[in-house]
């Protein structure tokens, strides 16, 4: 049976166009019904639709932007911001070794949501200075609402809503958070490619470790921490539905990429890794990397670790 | 020794925490020191004035017993034990809070993952637990002290967070 996140269903955009379809209460259910998931049906089945039955679009993105708040404060728990800092400073490190003196770096928050790690970025300056930080989202509401939060504590970053890959200005580096599962089959290696075919050095997107107790983990946290059903069946989800290591770095594996995962299951104690990210680096830049990461980069590994 | 005072204390810094898991996740600004301190000055105002439930109740049940002396060392067995009971929780989720503040965010992370998050699942078990064993050790007016007193404790989480943070801010 697929698995499904609600807030998957529930808000479709057009990538291309950035227009939002009318999403019908009845064709989710539907589709919830065929994956045999009641739950998350009884819990599409309380949304308000219109006389056409169909959802609320205010009432959807009251929702997601609630969900989206209670879901930062998993990602303040967790230190997320410290976690992504960790490999961020090094590599933008590495990044500035071999860039021409002086040169603008542009990092890419791809499916930002509410912005969280690049507002942190921006409220604490850990990058330095001449980093340029964008966080973009397919959701209108969801960049809105960023791009208000910032403004309101005067934070040098700016939020979009647009396809991170139609941004007039190209990236230095793109970076997410939590949103690599949500591409499934070929779709993952397609994201990850138009990353490799842009002119972007790098690329880090840290997401949900696939381990035997995740489920279990995010069944505690999301029903101790999250207060709407949704928050908390999206959660378990996401959990369930976590790439394993070998699916990303092998989804990775892209001509004028180095795929790396850093603390992969074997290397990391899974109490203590609740997110990992992939790395894609131009080959260049492993060299420095590594040298800038110190005895970290240990747990920094690449394909052949799976190799049979 | 009487166990209120200990009581009482623990009540009022979980009102303090109360106050602040029913901001937490509502506020998704970065800098929000000021917003989490007024939270739970809020969760501790609401606590202090539940907590006056069970105080009334244990008074009520001393002023109502035939024998005043007999109902006093009976709420004072309940009240031990319910304390220690509690105390007991209250150290793990100390622990944990000094390992997640104090340790790198691996660490921490596991602090959390390990504590903190079940420690909140875990609470109103706690509460009950207590309730029980305060039953076992002062009889039924001590449940009924303990079982107010846990009620005031859940209680002041939802109400902070219905009347002050039912919305995001």
């Amino acid at each position: 049976m697929p698995q499904f996140e609600i807030s998957d269903l529930i808000t479709v955009t057009d990538p291309r166009s950035l227009r939002r379809a009318p999403v019908r209460r009845d064709d989710v259910l539907r589709t919830l019904a065929e994956a045999g998931n009641r739950r998350a049906a009884r819990i599409v089945g309380t949304l308000p639709v219109d006389g056409d039955g169909v959802l609320d679009p205010a009432a959807v993105d009251r929702l997601l932007i609630g969900v989206h708040t209670e879901l930062q404060r998993l990602s303040e728990e967790m230190r997320i911001g410290e976690r992504v800092l960790h490999l961020l400073g090094p590599l933008l490190e590495a990044i500035r070794e071999t860039a021409e003196p002086g040169a603008r770096l542009r990092l890419v928050d791809i499916g930002c949501g509410l912005g969280y790690l690049v507002r942190r970025l921006a409220a604490t300056r850990a990058l330095g200075p001449g980093v340029e930080l964008i966080g973009v989202d397919l959701d209108a509401a969801l960049a809105g609402e960023a791009a208000r939060l910032a403004q309101a504590e005067g934070l040098d970053c700016r939020f979009v809503h647009a396809n991170a890959f139609d941004l007039p200005e190209a990236a230095t580096v793109y970076v997410s958070t939590g949103v690599l599962h949500h591409f499934r089959g070929p779709a993952l290696a397609e994201f990850l490619q138009a990353q490799a075919a842009s002119s972007a050095v790098a690329f880090c997107h840290f997401d949900i470790a696939a381990t035997p107790i995740t489920p279990l983990g995010a069944w505690v946290f999301h029903r101790a921490r999250m207060r709407h059903p949704l928050g908390r069946h999206d959660g378990v989800a996401s959990a369930r539905r976590a790439h394993s290591d070998e699916t990303l770095l092998h989804a990775a594996d892209i001509p004028g990429i180095r795929p790396l995962v850093y603390e992969p299951r074997g290397l990391a104690n899974p109490f203590c890794t609740t997110l990992r990210p992939l790395l894609g680096i131009r080959p260049h830049l492993e060299e420095p990397f590594r040298r800038a990461m110190g005895r970290a980069s240990r747990r920094l590994v690449g394909p052949e670790r799976f190799a049979a | 020794m009487t166990p209120a005072l200990p009581l009482a204390a623990l009540g009022l810094i979980d009102a303090a925490f109360s106050g602040f898991r029913a901001y937490a996740g509502r506020d998704a600004r970065i800098r929000k020191h000021r917003a989490v301190l007024r939270a739970s000055l809020r969760g501790l105002a609401v606590g202090s004035a539940l907590l006056l439930v069970p105080i009334l109740t244990a008074c009520a049940v001393l002023l109502t017993a035939t024998d005043q002396s007999r109902a006093y060392d009976r709420l004072v067995d309940g009240g031990t034990a319910y304390l220690l009971c509690i105390a007991a929780y209250a150290l793990a989720v100390a622990l944990s809070l000094a390992a997640y503040f104090v340790l790198p965010f691996r660490a921490s992370t596991l602090a959390m993952v390990i504590g903190l998050g079940p420690l909140t699942l875990l609470r109103p078990l706690v509460l009950a637990a207590g309730c029980t064993v305060a039953l076992a050790a002062g009889g039924w007016p001590s449940l009924l002290v303990s079982a107010t007193a846990g009620a005031a404790a859940l209680a002041t989480e939802q109400i902070v967070h219905r009347r002050w943070y039912s919305r995001p801010l």
